[in-house]
């Protein structure tokens, strides 16, 4: 039977060419599929079996184009030829796209484990990434927290009155802070580069030997007191308390001080110490001064009674006049200490007081090779409330005691200030001898001297310390930097305006 | 015991067999002109249950909820016609050899039909006109594919945008 085979015809050629450019074009999505989701193994499938379809469509329809051409071309002895080839491939091609298509269930297989591991390795990302937040919010506030704690650390150490001072294992000084550099009176840089160690601070090595052992034996050491010396051989009394640090962090052993400045603390307790006892010596002294006056009273009346009776002895009686006449100026004077004397109160100008001293003693044999210069506060009167004369007094003791210290024939200045708070230091410094440390805690004690016997009774400074606290002042001695030594007498100024005499203040110690 | 050790137990004896034992051999064995087309055939078939078992597979899975997947498995049913359609056409023609095309001209052709059948013509007719199966197949897959690249890139999208 004939027909028509163009329609047969049509169909296979447009099919095949049809076949080719979808199976190329399926390749082309499946590519994009894959570059999509790399990792996942049903879209890799998916590109082999577009490959396989690709294979199978171009092979089949370049066959049947070829077939079709041949044919029609009159070459059906070519076509015959190559037929078997073209159907080999063809059927190679199409057992290729069965077989992977077989491989889905395995591919699948294999895509869900890929997908349930990138799912847990995404929710492990994602724990993961909340630790690591959460490690970096703890981070970021124990950093905080450790800068704030090292800066009040660090404020604490450079702000502290007190000394902290941190050394090695070899007791070198590695950090000290600015009250430390105060204290000592070294410089940081110096310590540091020297090596300096605690104990090159101490006054004394056997006191650090003591002290080390101490902290070799028990690791530790609590208000140890001991000297240190300064550069300028001041000495400073402190209070150490330090302990050993075995470190952390990589840091090495070191040890810890806190030191404590007591110098002030320590001299004013001498300086309590000192007054009470003054007060008790003043107590003794007021009642010896009492029972002897009265005595030294009769004998001076009767011999001198005796003496107007020429009784032959006149010269005896004379000697005896005299020596009572010094017991009872000695009396007089334990009376001044002790405030036993009574003293009328006004308002003294205390720079016409010195200069009026100064005239005095200028006339006094032992003062003209003495160059004695004034540094007077003049821009206005200083005026304290007291007694003119014992105030002279104690200034001219101060004056006779600084002649004795430079040998009549040195410097003596005297000077005068006015503080804020309302206070007026006259200030007495000679460059003589000085005062030995030792006689430091004695020298306003009554009958205390250094001069040879018969040239002092002790009294004059005891006396003046006496006048000087019953006016509300103090007085106070210290040895000057370059040479001598130098009196302060600090009293309270007068009120402005106030003229008239004030008895002196009740509480004003009992010396 | 384990595969490995199981293939060792067997194959390993058997291999000595096979050495110790040699028995005469054809090695090259003659094949009749026929096994081409029963290759082919078979080649045929083996595409039909491949696409038999991507239908179920891809519905067993339940990625027939997609469309794309959807239509891959509607591509997949048209080979499976086309296959049934080839796998008769050479059936007819190539096997059995109850019909045959022969050209006469461009657009004339004749089919000499088994006894002149009618239906034969007309069944061999239609099954040459294979390609209308065989591009919409194609067709569907690529539809398929393209579907799941759109899916893919807006699932992309969302995710970018979460």
């Amino acid at each position: 039977m004939t027909g028509s085979f163009l329609p047969i015809l049509l169909t296979d050629v447009l099919g095949s060419f049809a076949m080719m450019i979808l199976a190329l074009l399926c390749l082309y999505k499946a590519r994009i599929l894959r570059e999509l989701d790399t990792d996942n193994a049903v879209f890799l499938y998916l590109m082999w079996i577009s490959t396989g379809f690709a294979v199978f469509a171009v092979s089949r329809s370049f066959g049947h184009i070829l077939k079709q051409f041949l044919i029609l071309t009159g070459n059906p002895d070519a076509w015959h030829a190559i037929s078997p080839y073209s159907g080999g491939v063809n059927t190679v091609s199409f057992m290729l796209v069965g077989l992977i298509t077989l491989f889905f269930n395995q591919t699948w297989k294999i895509n869900e484990k890929i997908l349930a591991g990138r799912k847990e390795l995404e929710e492990t990302h994602i724990r993961l990434r909340q630790l690591n937040q959460t490690l970096e919010h703890q981070v970021i506030e124990r950093t905080e927290r450790l800068a704030g704690s090292e800066y009040k650390a660090r404020r604490i150490f450079e702000q502290s009155l007190d000394t902290i001072l941190v050394t090695d294992d070899r007791f070198n000084v590695s950090e000290i802070n600015q009250a430390g550099v105060v204290l000592t009176g070294y410089e940081k840089k110096n310590m540091l580069e020297n090596k300096m160690g605690i104990g090159d601070f101490m006054a004394l090595p056997s006191e650090w030997d003591r002290i080390r052992s101490l902290l070799e034996v028990h690791e530790y050491i609590v208000n140890e007191e001991t000297d240190f010396l300064r550069p300028d051989t001041s000495l400073v009394r402190v209070l150490i308390t330090g302990g050993v640090d075995y470190g952390a962090f990589g840091c090495g052993k070191s040890f810890h001080f806190i030191i404590k400045d007591i110098n002030d603390k320590k001299q004013m307790e001498q300086q309590i110490a000192q007054a009470d006892k003054l007060a008790a010596l003043g107590e003794l002294s007021a009642g010896v001064a009492h029972e002897i006056n009265n005595p030294l009273g009769i004998i001076l009346g009767y011999t001198q009674l005796l003496l107007k009776e020429n009784s032959g002895f006149e010269e005896d009686l004379k000697t005896i006049e005299k020596h009572v006449k010094n017991c009872r100026n000695v009396v007089s004077d334990l009376l001044s200490f002790s405030r036993k004397g009574s003293a009328e109160m006004g308002r003294v100008d205390v720079t016409r007081v010195i200069e009026d001293v100064i005239k005095f003693l200028s006339n006094h044999t032992d003062f003209r090779k003495v160059d004695v210069s004034l540094d007077l506060l003049r821009r206005e009167p200083l005026i304290v409330t007291g007694n003119e004369q014992e105030l002279a007094q104690v200034i001219i003791n101060l004056m006779i005691n600084a002649c004795h210290a430079v040998e009549k024939k040195g410097r003596i200045e005297i000077s005068t200030e006015e503080s804020d708070d309302g206070r007026i230091f006259i200030t007495v410094k000679d460059d003589g001898t000085g005062i030995r440390k030792r006689h430091f805690s004695r020298i306003f004690d009554p009958f205390f001297t250094t001069k040879p016997v018969g040239q002092g009774t002790g009294l004059g400074l005891s006396v003046g310390y006496g006048i000087i606290r019953r006016h509300g002042g103090d007085i106070t001695a210290r040895n000057r930097k370059t040479k001598g030594a130098a009196f302060t007498i600090s009293l309270p100024a007068a009120p402005p305006g106030d003229a008239a005499p004030e008895e002196p203040a009740k509480d004003s110690g009992l010396i | 015991m384990n595969p490995v050790n199981r293939l060792k137990f067997t194959a390993l004896p058997a291999a000595a067999a096979i050495l110790l034992l040699p028995a005469r051999a054809w090695a090259i064995q003659l094949h009749l002109t026929s096994e081409g087309i029963i290759t082919h055939q078979l080649g045929h078939l083996f595409f039909l249950v491949s696409m038999v078992a991507l239908i179920f597979t891809v519905s067993g899975k339940g990625l027939n909820k997609q469309k794309g997947w959807r239509l891959i498995q509607y591509s997949a049913f048209f080979f499976i016609l086309w296959n049934l359609d080839a796998v008769f056409g050479h059936f007819l023609d190539n096997q059995i050899q109850v019909v045959k095309l022969e050209n006469i001209s461009f657009n004339r052709m004749r089919i000499v039909a088994h006894e002149n059948s009618r239906i034969l013509y007309w069944v061999y007719y239609v099954l040459k006109l294979d390609h209308l199966l065989a591009v919409p197949a194609m067709l569907l897959f690529f539809r398929g594919l393209s579907t799941l690249v759109k899916e893919q890139q807006s699932l992309g999208i969302k995710k970018e945008n979460a």
